[in-house]
């Protein structure tokens, strides 16, 4: 086996982990609080990388489709700074959406909340098209992606890219880490998510907590659409394979654990680029499933995950 | 109907009704809690105890009056109830079994601004040294007496100056309900603290309370002293075991 080529494999395929565990992770946080898979998250998400796109595109008519794109004033954003005004939007979009469709819900059961998120997924792709079209549009790297960009490690090429989605989606997880651990905003958070009910007892509101979840949820998928928005091209139906791919993640991992989101992410963007190249008989066209069948033997061993919370109590 | 028969009235309920569905719970309940006393209320399986604790704070659908000292709190939201400085231990203990039993002491403190939060975890330890040492263990992992060593902890760590607790004694060795019991006591003779205790072990309630009160299917059926009822013939067969 030609080692170089393996690495190569492996440092092409953890472009892709990291937006899986980046989508995963939003999903982990809401299905921690409020036991609910949101799967509106994709295209929550693509919806902030048009927003970057607006915020980019400038003042020239660029945007086909007319409707609301034609009326915001493009500013001559730069690219990070667009990225972050887009996650700052796409927090206040989730923030919304937990005090507009899902907080009134609050009595319906969660199979009927799940389906409002479908209503919400179908929606948003909708609105996506009506603005902006359907035809996918360049979007810019916010990390250098031409020839010769790269490190080069034993002879194999880890793409700045690579390493710079990487280091975004890991600081970010710090943050949040460090918010949950080290805040009372993040211990409220953690203690709605084992029990709302007893949280109330102990004077915690409910919904407000929620909503920072929900919040900090959307942040990772704007970061997840926006990342790769430049290598798959910018269009409304861009997340839906991505979010696929997430739940499995997330499922693997384990879905109340943002260490197995990670974790999930990788093995998913791991075994879908290595599993085709060395299994002769899976063509890439069939890449999602080797991952799958992981997901499946991983649930029958362990049914809540690599790293889900096995509840336990003491009576 | 209960006429006022305390100098201070810490909580008084009136014709609180509260149903699940169409399954009407309590049917006008009328009580008072003496402020910096302690009030017991004994009853069945099913009669209405726990429902009653739940109805106070809100939690369930119900029509009545509640007061909190001067303050009607019948419509206002459990949460802000808690922040009002009525502190529940529910059934089941309201811990958080996956937060370390340090997180779950701060979390009690939540509604809290001071910057006294630290002294009062200090003090809760030197009262429960076993949760001091297990500080950063998961509440879940604690035995059933530590962790309701740790439900009352929490509940006091929003200084309330009400504290309902919700059968204390469920699931536990006598010897540690003595325990317990006895630190109740002590606590309310330090500190005052205005207490409100739903109890199926009639023995001990009494014991430490001043004043009781009898639910049977969701209506208060007798009310005296915790003297008074220790000695009634009805009191002694039901639930003395006598």
């Amino acid at each position: 086996m030609d080692l170089v080529l393996l690495l190569q494999r492996i440092f092409d395929a953890l472009f892709n982990s990291a937006i899986y565990s980046s989508l995963a992770l939003a999903l982990v946080i809401i299905f921690r609080s409020t036991g609910l898979l949101n799967f509106a998250q994709g295209e929550m998400a693509t919806f902030t990388a048009y927003i970057a796109f607006v915020l980019l595109a400038g003042p020239q008519p660029r945007l086909t489709g007319g409707g609301l794109a034609g009326l915001i004033p493009g500013v001559p954003f730069s690219i990070p700074l667009a990225i972050f005004g887009a996650v700052l939007c796409g927090m206040a979009a989730g923030a919304m959406t937990e005090r507009a469709l899902i907080r009134p819900l609050g009595g319906a059961s969660d199979v009927a909340l799940v389906n409002i998120t479908i209503g919400l997924l179908l929606a948003t792709n909708s609105l996506m098209a009506q603005w902006w079209g359907t035809g996918p549009r360049f979007f810019p790297a916010i990390f250098p992606t031409g020839a010769g960009q790269h490190f080069t490690i034993l002879g194999a090429r880890l793409r700045y890219s690579t390493v710079g989605v990487w280091v975004i989606l890991l600081s970010a997880l710090i943050l949040l880490v460090l918010l949950l651990r080290h805040t009372k905003t993040g211990l409220a958070f953690r203690a709605v998510s084992i029990s709302p009910s007893n949280a109330e007892l102990v004077g915690v509101r409910v919904g407000p907590t929620l909503m920072y979840g929900w919040a900090m949820a959307s942040g990772f998928g704007a970061l997840a659409a926006c990342l790769s928005a430049n290598s798959v091209l910018l269009e409304p139906n861009m997340m839906l394979r991505v979010l696929v791919y997430a739940f499995a993640a997330a499922t693997l991992g384990g879905l109340d654990s943002p260490k197995g989101a990670l974790l999930g992410g990788l093995i998913i963007g791991l075994s879908q680029t290595l599993i085709p190249a060395y299994v002769p008989f899976i063509g890439f066209e069939l890449s999602v499933l080797p991952a799958l069948v992981a997901m499946v033997v991983i649930l029958l061993i362990r049914p809540a995950g690599l790293f889900g919370t096995q509840r336990i109590e003491r009576i | 109907m209960v006429d006022d028969v305390f100098d201070e009235v810490g909580l008084k309920v009136e014709d609180l009704h509260a149903s699940y569905g169409a399954v009407e719970v309590l049917r006008g309940l009328n009580f008072e809690v003496a402020a910096k006393g302690v009030s017991v209320i004994l009853g069945a399986n099913g009669a209405g105890k726990t429902t009653t604790l739940r109805a106070i704070c809100n939690m369930c659908s119900t029509s009545g009056k509640v007061t909190l000292g001067e303050e009607d709190i019948t419509r206002t939201g459990t949460a802000e109830i808690v922040r009002r400085g009525v502190a529940h231990v529910p059934q089941g203990r309201g811990t958080f079994p996956e937060l370390s039993t340090m997180d779950n002491l701060m979390i009690g403190a939540y509604t809290r601004k001071d910057g006294e939060v630290r002294d009062d975890v200090e003090r809760w330890f030197e009262i429960f040294p076993r949760l001091a040492e297990r500080q950063d263990q998961l509440a879940g992992s604690l035995s059933g007496g530590e962790q309701q060593m740790l439900a009352v902890a929490r509940a006091l760590m929003c200084r309330p100056r009400l504290l309902l607790l919700d059968e204390p004694s469920l699931g536990l060795a006598p010897l540690i309900i003595e325990d317990l019991f006895e630190r109740f006591g002590t606590l309310n003779k330090e500190t005052g603290l205005t207490m409100l205790i739903v109890e199926q072990n009639a023995n001990l309630a009494l014991e430490m309370a001043d004043y009781g009160y009898v639910i049977e299917s969701g209506e208060i059926t007798l009310s005296g002293s915790a003297d008074q009822l220790r000695n009634d013939p009805a009191v002694q067969e039901a639930y003395l075991g006598a």
